[in-house]
């Protein structure tokens, strides 16, 4: 690596002072690096500001869909790279006091979020596995049929095990129960019992028994505090840019969090944003209708808040009423109901397939931005350190 | 059984009816013996017979003179038989679930790696249960490590029979008729759901723990050695034969149905356990950067090297395109981190500024730092055939011994300034012999070079301590002619009794401060001395203390006797100051 020579920033004693409002940034002897570097500072709070704006913006039927949650991710990724380049521009002052320790921290968390990318990813797979049951009801219940005993007999099937897969762990065992008494099945075989149960818990987590979704988003966001006036004034408005991307970073993960499947889910996390970032307010509301969305009776025990996932419940669960009510032979009216129900799943169906794949890279990318810009951090924090 | 009808068509009928009685029969559903008996586990003219039933429905569904009532009949009774085949499938799958035989796997597995350590530095690890398993693995390995030479790809991979075949007969003559019917998808399901539990539990018994990144970032590095060594082994057997076998499994399960189907039955299969194979991987190469990771590190990245390969083999279908992708990010993360470690290093070297010299001139912090990765300086010729990682580990060694150079001249006191060198320079030798990686890489004309070093080190000490020392004790200049007291001057020889007892007062009361770390290399040094010290001052009492007793206070120049000389170099280079010479009766 080639030995880098970092000049120090010329007239550092006359720093301009960037401030929360514009109309007071004021600077005793303005530099035109000391203006870029502010304009820099101001650009990226603008950009942040305007891509959650236009999240915000979203429709509640929208709030939390896979397109939507795409978007979140991209505009992560931006945000992301112009933090990036904020510190390269001013890596002079990255191992200065006290912003090598804010940014240290700002690694420390960024890491802890890598482990929610790998706990998304295996959720996404849970939910391909969805698709995959699915597929089945749709295959059974396909337009092309004729709707008979056969082909419900073996929707059903697939419905029971859907319902179950989807259910909350901890609610599985008894709902087992009452499915078998339910769907007036005797299952001695011990064979039947290793399927019910076994096969829809075979996806295990590749996380331990003991790691926590919710404990690693409290992790991220402990301490997290808006940066006081005499840090601001020290790390020349950069202590701003940090908590910023902290804010962000926090947000994205919990969102993340809130729609994909995971072990042990947890909601809770403080968010408290003073209002003078003009970013503070889309990510605020964007907060409370994802937990007022939660504490809809009919999600509160969902296993993810992702919108497809609602659609994919709302219409499994009424295929399987009809299932179950099923009179043969079919009276045209329920026929055609039936067959709504199923378009609305394939549908739905569709928008999984096509967006999943692009989804799992989505959160690798940003996996992998993570992981560089931390390598990248920490080197020239380190290398700096050692040109003393 | 039935008397041959005359027409097609009736008798086609009959067929169907006993098709169908066949099939209704085996509705578990509805019959209690239906449940508690499978087809496949009994009678092979039963199998037969339901399978021809299923084969009858099936054809009488694709004739085209058909009414729509009676579709509506086979489709019932397909889904009946579908449902029942699905029920056999699984239960002969789960029947056959056996775990597989950890040390017959290890005993198979060809490849051994150069940097992998030595089989005798195997260590404890933390899975009681699985110490057996451990030490059949690692003998199976040092055993065969002899018989292979350097196995080439695909060569190294070795499937396993996971089922007997006429348990995968069975299966493949189920799922023919599943695929057939339009129920591919939940014969998919079906193998899929017990399969993956057959790989977890095999997996979990080659000793894989679920670690996040965080749980590694917060392990020790002697933990984190444990487990890569541990993930070397495992990576291996997983890929070469436990997934592979797997593949092969659905290959022929799904014969002759096209490569998709078997594809998406293997990625169900094996994309858990493979993805928590490479975040293990993955969670090493973006861990925090230090010097004493490199070498594991390097192991690591060669291991993954030479899987490739296999893994693209193993992993060669479009549904597994993520998990190439990230082993091969993962190899170029580790390639970068011990490239990052190396420069980071080499930088610490060349600009460690600290310009206090070592206390007691032992072993600067940076040497036993870098007791990892060493060696001195050498000729361009002697570079060659070398590789680059041993030329980069050279360059750094020459630093080091440049930035000690420059250390020992801190030193007011040369005699320490050459203690300093030795201690060092001894060091890194040791390390170097005792690394068998490390010695092969620097190669021993280096090795000889140091040690070349280290001896003119020793004889520089000597020199500056001891030549003045042994100057008092010098035949020349104590004889002078002509006088009456048979040729030695009295005078000179006092002086020279008092310069000798106070230079190695002194000598004894600094050098003693002085450390010498390695018992070995500090009694090497004390015998030394002792060898020129001891035979001098004996012969020297020896031809001259007549002159001292016959004159006044000879107690004053004779102060020390042989013993006490002796037992005074025992003192020195402990590192801590002694009180006075011990002084006892002179002889």
């Amino acid at each position: 690596m080639p030995a880098t020579d970092y000049q120090g920033l010329s007239a550092s004693i006359s720093r301009s002072i960037l401030s929360l409002r514009r109309d007071q940034i004021h600077s005793m002897e303005p530099t035109h690096e000391a203006s870029g570097h502010d304009l820099e500072l101001e650009a990226f709070q603008r950009q942040v500001a305007d891509r959650f704006l236009d999240l915000s913006s979203v429709g509640s039927d929208d709030l939390l869909s896979l397109s939507w949650i795409r978007k979140l991710l991209d505009s992560f990724l931006c945000c992301q790279e112009e933090f990036r380049v904020i510190l390269f521009n001013n890596r002079s002052q990255v191992y200065k006091a006290p912003l090598d320790r804010l940014i240290n921290d700002f690694f420390e968390r960024s890491v802890k979020a890598l482990d929610l990318c790998n706990a998304i990813r295996d959720g996404i797979e849970q939910i391909r596995e969805w698709k995959k049951l699915i597929e089945i009801v749709l295959c059974a219940l396909d337009n092309r049929r004729i709707l008979g005993e056969g082909q419900f007999r073996r929707a059903k099937k697939a419905l029971i095990d859907l319902a179950l897969s989807m259910l909350d762990e901890r609610e599985s065992t008894a709902a087992l129960a009452h499915r078998n008494r339910s769907f007036g099945r005797q299952n001695a075989a011990s064979s039947r019992d290793h399927r019910n149960f076994g096969h829809f818990r075979s996806l295990s987590w590749s996380v331990s028994r003991s790691w926590s979704a919710a404990r690693q988003l409290q992790a991220i966001g402990n301490n997290l505090a808006a940066p006081k006036a005499n840090e601001i004034v020290a790390t020349n408005g950069i202590a701003v840019a940090v908590y910023t991307m902290n804010s962000i970073l926090l947000f994205v993960m919990w969102a993340l969090v809130a729609a994909i499947p995971c072990q042990d889910r947890g909601l809770q996390v403080h968010f408290s944003i003073p209002r003078q970032f003009s970013w503070a307010v889309p990510i605020l509301s964007l907060h409370e209708r994802v937990l007022e969305e939660s504490r809809k009776r009919d999600r509160r025990n969902a296993c993810g808040l992702l919108r497809e996932i609602y659609q994919m419940d709302k219409c499994t669960k009424a295929l399987a009423e009809m299932a179950d009510s099923v009179q043969f032979p079919l009276t045209e009216e329920k026929e055609a109901e039936v067959r709504l129900r199923v378009q609305e799943l394939g549908k739905v169906c569709e928008v999984i397939k096509e967006a999943l794949d692009p989804l799992e890279r989505q959160v690798r990318d940003v996996f992998h931005r993570i992981v560089h810009s931390r390598t990248e951090g920490l080197d020239s924090l380190g290398r700096v350190n050692h040109n003393d | 059984m039935e008397p041959p009808e005359n027409s097609n068509a009736s008798g086609g009928a009959v067929a169907f009816e006993d098709a169908q009685k066949i099939i209704l029969r085996w509705d578990s559903t509805v019959s209690e013996e239906a449940r508690e008996r499978m087809i496949f586990e009994g009678d092979r003219d039963e199998v037969d017979r339901y399978l021809k039933a299923v084969d009858d429905i099936q054809k009488s569904m694709s004739s085209t003179s058909i009414s729509d009532d009676q579709d509506k009949v086979n489709s019932t009774t397909i889904q009946i038989a579908m449902a029942r085949l699905e029920d056999e499938f699984r239960n002969i799958l789960l029947n056959h679930t056996t775990p597989v035989e950890l040390d017959s796997l290890a005993a198979a597995d060809p490849s051994s790696s150069v940097h992998s350590s030595a089989a005798g530095e195997y260590e404890e690890d933390d899975h009681a249960g699985d110490d057996d398993i451990q030490d059949q693995i690692q003998r199976a390995d040092s055993s065969t490590s002899n018989s292979s030479a350097s196995y080439r790809s695909t060569s190294s991979i070795r499937e396993i029979d996971l089922i007997p075949q006429e348990a995968v007969c069975d299966l493949q003559s189920i799922a023919k008729r599943m695929i057939s019917a339009g129920y591919l998808r939940e014969c998919i399901q079906v193998y899929g759901g017990v399969r993956k539990s057959a790989v977890d539990s095999n997996f979990k018994r080659l000793g894989f723990e679920k670690l996040s990144i965080g749980d590694i970032q917060r392990l020790e590095w002697d933990a984190l050695e444990t487990k890569i060594r541990r993930w070397i082994r495992a990576a291996k057997v997983c890929i070469r034969i436990l997934f592979s076998s797997e593949k092969r499994l659905c290959e022929q399960i799904f014969y002759g149905i096209g490569t998709a189907v078997d594809d998406a039955c293997f990625m169900e299969t094996v994309k858990g356990p493979a993805i928590q194979l490479f975040n293990f991987a993955e969670a090493i190469s973006i861990s925090r950067r230090s010097p004493e990771k490199m070498f594991k590190i390097l192991d690591l990245h060669d291991t993954l090297m030479d899987l490739m390969p296999d893994i693209e083999v193993v992993f060669e279908s479009k549904s597994a395109d993520s998990i190439r992708v990230q082993a091969a990010e993962i190899l170029s993360r580790l390639a970068e981190a011990a490239r990052g470690i190396l420069s980071e290093f080499e930088n610490a070297v060349l600009r460690e500024p600290s310009l206090v010299p070592v206390p007691g001139g032992t072993i600067h912090p940076l040497t036993r730092y870098s007791g990892d990765s060493t060696t001195p300086d050498m000729e361009f010729a002697e570079l060659e055939g070398k590789t680059p990682l041993a030329i980069h580990l050279i360059w750094i060694i020459v630093i080091l011994q440049f930035n000690l150079d420059g250390k020992s001249k801190h030193y007011k006191d040369v005699s320490l300034a050459h203690l300093f060198m030795m201690n060092n320079i001894h060091y890194i030798v040791q390390k170097v012999k005792g690394s068998p990686e490390l010695r092969e890489m620097i190669g021993d004309d280096y090795l000889r070079k140091l040690t070349g070093k280290l001896r003119q080190a020793a004889t520089s000490y000597q020199r500056a301590t001891w030549v003045r020392v042994l100057y008092c004790l010098r035949d020349e200049g104590l004889h002078v002619s002509g006088s009456f007291s048979s040729g030695v001057s009295k005078s000179v020889l006092r002086e020279r009794f008092k310069t000798f007892n106070a230079m190695l007062e002194e000598v004894h009361r600094t050098q003693a401060t002085w450390l010498v770390p390695d018992n070995q290399l500090r009694e090497e040094l004390r015998i030394s001395i002792s060898e020129k010290l001891i035979p001098a001052y004996r012969s020297f009492l020896g031809r001259y203390r007549s002159h001292i007793e016959s004159g006044k206070h000879p107690e004053n120049y004779m102060k020390y006797s042989v013993e006490d000389l002796e037992s005074a170099v025992l003192d020195f280079f402990e590192g801590y100051p002694v009180s006075q010479l011990l002084r006892r009766r002179c002889q």
